[in-house]
């Protein structure tokens, strides 16, 4: 990547009367192959640069996008964003992050970049999701339609802080996943999917994609709403990060600052079940998410969010911590990781006895302030600690608090190469609406 | 992007045998300020400028974009999206011929072409200016807390876009188009009796400077403070399965999923929605008609052309209760030999387009709300909502309410919030036995999201009594 054109940015923002300047520059390069019942649907391939900048006058902080790198077009694009910043009100919570806080070099090779990624053939990454498309050709005669797709991305970016920050960081991943529509009941398709991740191309594993698929959805045909009622839930490892999002969004400063948060004054409080130990621990290498320092170059570090259910810290970038006095954190996660248990799912169904296994959500939402949610859900009725019965067209109700302190059981089965490791769950007691 | 540019880059993209090719290149500027906390302390700007070049043979996409729009770089990407001909066997169609001239139905000296204004000309549409912005803001602010002493915060922010596209495809046709769009967003948040509650209300047209009028600032500001209050009295009621009333406007939520996904032609290809294969079939009340419109001045969804060069139109997806049209693009409607409904949208020129809706509404009823209401003797009434999701397959639609009231006894009640509303598509529109004469086209800032692209809509309902959904 080019860096030379970040270097004069920040020199011409300066020059155009800024005080401090961050510029990032991006780069993404992407390629996309989906195939559709054995043949190709799609091919895509692109590479995107851009730039983005924060501009610091005078006690006043603009945000400014372009993807015109041309110097001609960049020179006017920054002197208008001067100008846009000059017509706000200044807020002194607006700096940039102090200097002592910056990642200084000295940090672990964080391994999570494939170079060669960009430099293999499409033809054979095509022919890897054709691969994996066919292995379900024939299989069973209530397919409808099978859609693999392989998907990667190279990141690279550039970070130029004008009060001591310069660095950059690498990144990749690739993903083969595929979905499934079989013929159901009553004119239904029902539709589920399943896929692999990894960084390294080499590293993708072919198989264990659309058998998995296949069976996923195989198993969905007879879904329908059953009794209202108080079940005991499981919640598989691949939506379980969907419900902890709102207590993740709850601990933001943002959220804290504007009285948004059901975690204000929280602190050092036992908030969930003893059972929830969870920590963000950016500095593995080898793990998605790994960084060595975050957006404003503040440098990671492995941090407990909650111990035992209680919660150990917010998420606090500089301009929070002004408004609320407060220390600064960290603007957010970067690889979450829950404290596993010792049951595998099965093990968790048959502690479990009699519940609803939840495998995916199907809408909903959670009030910020109040933490009241409801959400659609769809699974199976788990009894004997076997599945008897999927279920579909139900909602989840409840609130955030009641619904993480009645977390009993957490499992151990979740996926490595995730950016959120988090493990099937078990609840008590919570409220189903069905029929 | 230089228009002398189009033959030659098309020529490369169907030079190893494509059957149709196009060029979409944008240039968009979206500028965002915000009040909070008392001061308009925060500005966005972004500039997305770029080209896609697609190439279809036999129903199957190359597709590249790049930010670079010179002519190695331009040749580049159409080369990597006509490999996608060259590496199939021979198709059931002749490859195209790139066209030497474009036919420029938009030209900005010749309107007398377009198939409707739908736009003012393009050279009038304008921004407001940031320092005006900034002191609409600060008056709102004003107004807001003078309202009500229980308001803690108020949060604004008025973000306007312009997006200027240039088409060409191999058929010589071509439109260059002007796309302004402005949406307003306020969030208040209230403090009673040691409870905290928060409420948001949005506006989002395709309006340039005109859309920002003291009328429509108030009423907006109007709309989110009295939602933060009703929150305080709300409760979440006992759920269960139940007859639900839907209230006029936003309402359209329900059409938006519960069929408007599954209408959308990629997914009848497919075979995979539980729509397919119901052309032609009554599948509701014959009182009911459901239209997808992309001709309404100033909406959202609203195209002059859409974003793979067919022009905008209005499509009847269900005429008294029997489904007429699916929502189709160039490839499904090539597909099912018919006539493309003007529904290929992108996000942008990162994207290939899909069928997408516009704006999706049903048409006016003989009833009345009130006789509606009082039809029902336990059941809720669903006024305010914020997102909502469909599984295409299963048909099974949800939708999130944020506010309503209890229906008892034909009565409106207690006021109740935060549930979220489920049903199956095509059982929820049989169910539908009442609609009301109260149409209402809701105007919200609603983006759709479908295969990771984000696109303006708009939907609209009179109030209508569904018999049962299940109520979260």
């Amino acid at each position: 990547m080019k860096t030379e054109i970040a270097d004069r940015a920040l020199e011409m923002a300066l020059r155009c009367g800024c005080q401090d300047v961050k510029v990032v520059l991006m780069q993404n390069q992407e390629t996309t192959i989906q195939i559709q019942n054995g043949r190709t649907e799609r091919m895509q391939q692109a590479t995107a640069t851009s730039l983005a900048f924060n501009l610091f006058i005078e006690g006043r902080d603009g945000f400014f996008y372009t993807n015109k790198l041309d110097e001609q077009e960049l020179a006017p694009f920054i002197r208008q964003a001067v100008e846009t910043t000059r017509l706000l009100e200044p807020d002194d919570s607006r700096t940039l992050a102090d200097a002592s806080r910056y990642y200084r070099g000295g940090g672990p090779d964080l391994q999570n970049f494939d170079p060669e990624m960009n430099c293999i053939d499409p033809a054979e990454k095509r022919a890897l999701a054709e691969r994996n498309n066919a292995r379900l050709a024939g299989r069973d005669k209530r397919i409808i339609s099978t859609e693999t797709q392989y998907r990667d991305r190279q990141h690279e970016a550039y970070y130029l802080i004008s009060n001591g920050f310069r660095g950059s960081e690498q990144s990749s991943y690739c993903m083969l996943s595929t979905i499934v529509t079989v013929e159901g009941q009553d004119g239904q398709h029902p539709m589920d999917g399943w896929g692999n991740t990894r960084i390294f191309y080499h590293d993708l594993p072919e198989e264990g994609v659309a058998e998995v698929a296949l069976e996923r959805t195989l198993r969905k045909i007879g879904q329908r709403p059953i009794c209202s009622g108080s079940y005991t839930m499981i919640l598989e490892s691949p939506v379980a990060g969907s419900l902890l999002q709102p207590l993740l969004n709850a601990m933001g400063g943002q959220a804290l600052q504007q009285r948004t948060s059901f975690l204000a004054d929280s602190l050092g409080r036992q908030v969930a079940s003893p059972q929830l130990s969870l920590v963000d621990d950016p500095l593995i290498p080898g793990t998605r998410g790994a960084s060595l320092f975050d957006y404003d170059g503040v440098a990671t570090r492995r941090r407990q969010l909650f111990e035992r259910g209680r919660l150990c810290t917010y998420f606090i970038d500089t301009p929070c911590s002004r408004k609320l006095g407060i220390p600064p954190t960290t603007q957010g996660i970067h690889h979450l990781i829950m404290e596993p248990g010792e049951h595998t799912l099965e093990g968790l169904m048959q502690q479990a006895g009699r519940a609803i296994m939840v495998t995916d959500l199907n809408g909903g939402n959670c009030d910020p302030a109040t933490g009241r949610f409801s959400y659609g859900i769809e699974g199976f009725l788990i009894e004997g600690g076997k599945i008897v019965q999927p279920v579909s067209g139900m909602n989840i109700t409840g609130d955030m608090l009641t619904l993480w302190q009645s977390l009993v059981a957490v499992g151990n089965d979740a996926d490595p190469w995730e950016t959120e490791l988090i493990p099937s769950l078990t609840f008590s007691n919570v409220s189903f609406s069905g029929i | 992007m230089n228009p002398e540019l189009f033959s030659p880059i098309l020529a490369a993209a169907l030079s190893r045998g494509g059957q149709y090719a196009d060029i979409y290149a944008e240039d968009t500027t979206v500028t965002s300020i915000e009040l909070q906390d008392g001061r308009v302390s925060q500005a966005q700007q972004a500039v997305l400028y770029g080209a896609g070049i697609r190439v279809i043979h036999d129903g199957q996409t190359g597709y590249a974009y790049t930010m670079d729009l010179s002519p190695e770089a331009l040749l580049r990407a159409a080369r990597f999206a006509g490999s996608i001909s060259g590496s199939t066997s021979v198709g059931s169609q002749q490859p195209a011929t790139p066209p030497d001239t474009f036919c420029w139905p938009a030209r900005e000296t010749d309107k007398t072409r377009l198939p409707h204004d739908l736009h003012p000309p393009l050279a009038q549409i304008s921004a407001v200016p940031s320092h005006r912005v900034r002191q609409l803001l600060l008056r709102l602010d004003e107004e807001a807390r003078q309202s009500d002493p229980r308001i803690i915060r108020v949060k604004a922010a008025l973000t306007q876009r312009i997006q200027r596209i240039q088409f060409a495809n191999s058929q010589g046709e071509a439109y260059t188009d002007q796309r302004p769009r402005t949406a307003l967003v306020v969030r208040i948040v209230m403090e009673q009796g040691g409870q905290t509650q928060m409420g948001m209300a949005t506006s989002m047209m395709q309006m340039g400077a005109e859309f920002v009028t003291h009328e429509r600032i108030q009423n907006v500001m109007s709309e989110a403070i009295s939602r933060a209050a009703f929150l305080f009295d709300a409760v979440q009621p006992q759920g269960g399965e139940m007859p639900v009333v839907m209230a006029a406007g936003g309402s359209g939520i329900l059409l938006h999923e519960a069929i408007g996904h599954a209408f959308e032609a990629d997914f009848i290809r497919q075979g995979t929605s539980i729509f397919t294969g119901q052309l032609g079939r009554q599948i509701c009340s014959p009182e009911i008609t459901i239209v997808d419109d992309g001709t309404q001045p100033g909406d959202a969804g609203m195209l002059r052309w859409d974003d793979e060069g067919v022009p905008g139109q209005r499509t009847t997806l269900v005429r008294e209760g029997r489904l007429e049209s699916f929502l189709y693009d160039r490839i499904s409607a090539e597909h099912f030999h018919v006539k493309p409904t003007g529904n290929g949208r992108r996000e942008s020129f990162r994207y290939v387009p899909q069928p997408r809706m516009r704006s999706t509404y049903m048409l006016a009823g003989q009833a009345t709300e009130e006789d509606i209401i009082r039809s029902v003797r336990r059941g809720i009434y669903a006024q305010v909502f914020t997102n909502g999701q469909v599984q295409i397959g299963a048909g099974d639609f949800t939708f999130y309410m944020k506010q309503g009231y209890l229906i008892e006894d034909g009565h409106l009640t207690r006021p109740i919030r935060d549930v979220n509303i489920i049903g199956n598509g095509p059982q929820a529109l049989r169910d539908i036995s009442m609609v009301a004469d109260n149409l209402l086209i809701d105007h919200s800032a609603s983006m759709c999201g479908k295969g990771g692209q984000s696109v303006p809509v708009s939907q609209g309902l009179p109030t209508v009594l569904i018999n049962k959904l299940i109520v979260g």
